[in-house]
């Protein structure tokens, strides 16, 4: 490595500030270990399947029910999310009321709190006996232990992420565009449509997409509302775990590799987004 | 049916950033608010626009009591530094906008849209630009479709704070002979802000010095700078 | 004296009202109620239980599990994040972006994917699993296991906070200090690191906040050995399935608390210093 080193950065140091063979030496030996080997395995493993026996791997019925409700779910949740937190973040930019700031900070708490924290709240807040629960129970509603479990456990899980994406660029809009709409006759309802949403659109995206990519994923606050049963309402990760447990590692990695790729395509999504908006500033 | 400003005061915290101004124009008259920054003549202009709540004081025009309709029924054409202009939207777009957003019985048809866009364009030179966004044009272009937006409603009054303050010289000096030409072919009453006395003088036809909140002296360029009332008004144009 | 009307930015009163009262309750129902739900559980039948839980020799060991995790894990990724964030924005290279996507990798992972891939290195069946055994020595279900899996899912946030905010603050005053004689070390010590300091304690608490909150991936690696391999938050899961609700909740309180201290912290420092955090936080 340090031999290669010095081929591409001859004696004469090409960089102003000491100390870049060390940090760069520091970060990639950590970055490797941590996570390229490891990423490795993942993807390595599930070759021993072979590509028939990789597509049987994630093509049983029980399989694609868990992929089905993580990512369908995780959709749901993500649009849901969107839509309040474009709310949520306009009454926090526009306007002013006293406790405003308490409600800023409490947007944070689904990404401070611990997932299975979280969890067994949920699942104790919309049991059937639960506060939630028993208030919705009335109306024929039922929603631990079923699909609509993991959709409000999402939809917790995600909230930070739609409002955060979209609060400062709102912040940063400027009134003048509102102000032109409004000599130009626009109600206050048409300025808010025809002006103001369009110009947020590409943080609205972003936010949906970053909030679909972690509740796809997520695990720890799910498990404990969502009743678990295969092919109802089992989640990818839960599946993953089980296929551990019986000692499936093929298997488990081939769903790892799924999900991974997901990851990969959203990333690539996002950054997509996020230079088509910057190219419509 | 001129336009009578009598006394307009207001206050931005305890900041007096107009303390009782007064003029009278023409209708079709074209007027320019000249001052240093901190006078009050962006203020008095977003007053005019209905952007801004005068603390005290009333406008008159076209028999009307001004101050007391909303911005959106004032049909004023305002003209922004900075242009303003709707980024997602096409330069076709933001000029229909203010015909788009009439009430239904208001609101002309798409091909009278149409039309009144391309009419727009030629008016302000930029035809062929239809299917452009903003960012894909010069501050020159940017400014030229912020008129022709203000002109598509047939404003019965055009108020435009410092529209070529963010352009350079040359460009300026075009806009400024454009705006002129606009202003005499439709006859609307035009109040233009601006810190720069050349530009205020070689296109009004009232110019109003103002310091402080109040207007220090009004009337025909000629007359202002052959006979400035004030030690602040012959600085100012000495400058 | 004259009709006062909404200015042409401001809602109108009734959609004010409207959008308010559903971002509140929203917020309301879906996130205090169940922290409201945490801490009634917990104190139900009064503070002396509460205690009394909490010094139970295995939730005990459980938060000790948990700092030594955190305590490991944080320093450690604190270091990286520094180095990373140094020789990213203080250099030129290629492959920079490649760099970065990989610090952001474990943000896009789902836990379990993270805690998986350490399975597939260090389990029975995975890469080292049989020399590990044949050494005895035990990574998986085991407290290094653990360690690896928390620093993990915990090393973006220290980098990923300081490596805007370096950038931002550009190479100049490093450069200066370069001309002047300084080692790369006494360069970092006196120049860069107060400039960013703050931005650093952020990171470190967002970092600690996460190491000692994670479950998905410490839950594959762990074992769940009650007592022994069992962070708090495992822990809370195996109270919660054994039905002693009031123990599970008592842990759960406590981490609640340490989450709303952490929000608390993070907000004293958005407030206090914004400039010297990322300019992603200037809002």
């Amino acid at each position: 490595m340090s031999a290669i080193g010095l081929k591409l950065f001859p004696l004469r140091s090409r960089h102003v500030l000491p100390g870049f063979r060390l940090s760069l030496g520091f970060t990639l030996f950590y970055l490797t270990s941590l996570v390229l080997i490891p990423l490795l395995a993942l993807v390595i493993r599930p070759m021993e399947l072979g590509p028939s026996g990789f597509w049987a791997a994630i093509s049983t019925p029980r399989v694609l029910a868990s992929l089905r409700l993580s990512f369908g779910m995780a959709l749901a949740a993500a649009v849901i999310d969107s839509f309040f937190g474009v709310i949520i973040a306009w009454v926090l930019v526009r306007y002013r009321f006293p406790g405003k700031g308490f409600l800023d900070a409490v947007i944070d708490l689904p990404f401070a709190l611990p997932t299975a924290v979280a969890g067994i709240a949920l699942s104790t807040l919309y049991a059937p006996n639960g506060w939630i629960g028993s208030v919705l129970a009335e109306y024929g509603i039922r929603v631990a232990y079923t699909p609509y479990g993991v959709l409000v456990a999402m939809v917790f899980i995600s909230l930070p992420f739609t409002v955060r994406t979209v609060q400062p660029v709102m912040a940063e809009l400027g009134l003048e565009v509102e102000e032109a709409a409004a000599t130009l006759g626009a109600t206050r309802l048409q300025t808010l449509a025809r002006v103001v949403l369009p110009m947020l659109w590409p943080a609205v995206l972003t936010g949906m997409a970053m909030a679909f990519a972690r509740a796809a994923g997520e695990y720890g606050s799910i498990i404990f509302i969502a009743g678990n049963i295969p092919a109802v309402s089992e989640i990818a990760p839960l599946l993953i775990i089980t296929k551990l447990e019986q000692y499936d590692y093929a298997g488990a990695a081939a769903i790892g590799v799924v999900m991974l790729a997901a990851s990969f395509v959203m990333l690539l999504a996002l950054n997509g987004l996020q230079s088509w908006a910057a190219k419509r500033r | 049916m001129s336009l009578t400003v009598d006394s307009v005061a207001k206050k931005f915290g305890r900041f007096p950033a107009l303390n009782g101004a007064s003029f009278v124009a023409p209708q079709g008259g074209f007027v320019s608010l000249l001052g240093p920054s901190g006078s009050g003549k962006t203020t008095l202009l977003r007053i005019l626009g209905g952007l801004e709540f005068a603390d005290s004081g009333s406008v008159r025009f076209a028999d009307l009591n001004w101050l007391d309709m909303p911005a959106r029924t004032r049909n004023a054409g305002f003209v922004f530094q900075q242009y303003a202009l709707f980024k997602h939207m096409t330069v076709a777009d933001n000029i229909a906008f203010g015909l788009k957003v009439r009430p239904r019985n208001r609101r002309p048809s798409s091909a009278d849209i149409h039309k009144r866009v391309t009419e727009l364009l030629d008016l302000v030179q930029l035809s062929g630009l239809e299917a452009r966004y903003p960012s894909q044009l010069s501050g020159g272009q940017r400014q030229r479709v912020a008129l022709a937006r203000a002109l598509a409603i047939e404003p019965r009054m055009l108020l435009l704070d410092e529209p070529f303050g963010a352009l350079d010289a040359k460009v300026r000096k075009e806009l400024r002979t454009d705006l002129r030409r606009i202003h005499d072919h439709a006859g609307v009453t035009t109040v233009f802000v601006t810190h720069d006395q050349e530009e205020a003088f070689a296109v009004a036809d009232l110019v109003a010095v103002m310091k402080d909140g109040r207007i220090e002296q009004y009337g025909a360029p000629a007359d202002v700078r052959r006979n400035p009332k004030t030690a602040f008004v012959s600085e100012f144009l000495s400058a | 004296m004259k009709k006062r009307f909404l200015k042409p930015t401001e809602d109108p009163l009734w959609l004010r009202l409207f959008l308010g009262a559903v971002a509140i309750a929203f917020i309301a129902i879906l996130l205090l109620l169940p922290l409201a739900l945490v801490f009634k559980e917990a104190f139900a039948n009064g503070i002396g239980a509460f205690w009394t839980a909490i010094k139970e020799p295995d939730t005990l060991a459980s938060v000790r599990l948990s700092l030594i995790a955190a305590g490991i894990a944080v320093p450690l990724n604190m270091v990286f994040g520094i180095a990373a964030a140094w020789c990213i924005t203080k250099y030129d290279f290629p492959g920079k972006t490649f760099l970065v996507t990989l610090i952001d990798l474990p943000f896009s992972v789902s836990p379990v994917v993270a805690g998986l891939i350490y399975v597939l290195v260090f389990g029975a069946q995975g890469w080292f699993g049989r020399s590990l055994a044949d050494n005895n020595i035990h990574i998986l279900f085991a407290v290094p296991g653990i360690v690896l899996a928390t620093i993990f899912v915990t090393f973006p946030f220290v980098a990923r906070e300081l490596i805007p905010l370096m950038a931002d603050q550009g190479r100049d005053e490093e450069e200066a200090a370069a001309t002047l004689g300084a080692t790369g070390f006494q360069t970092f010590l006196r120049v860069t690191l107060p400039n960013i300091k703050w931005g650093l304690l952020y990171g470190v608490l967002l970092c600690n906040a996460r190491a000692l909150g994670e479950f998905g991936a410490v839950s594959v690696v762990s074992g769940h050995i009650r007592g022994v391999t069992n962070t708090m938050p495992l822990h809370v899961q195996l109270l919660y399935d054994n039905y002693d609700y009031p123990g599970a909740f008592t842990v759960a309180a406590l981490l609640a608390m340490l989450a709303l201290l952490t929000l608390a912290l993070k907000s004293l420092l958005e407030w206090r210093y914004a400039d010297e955090l990322a300019a992603a936080h200037r809002h």
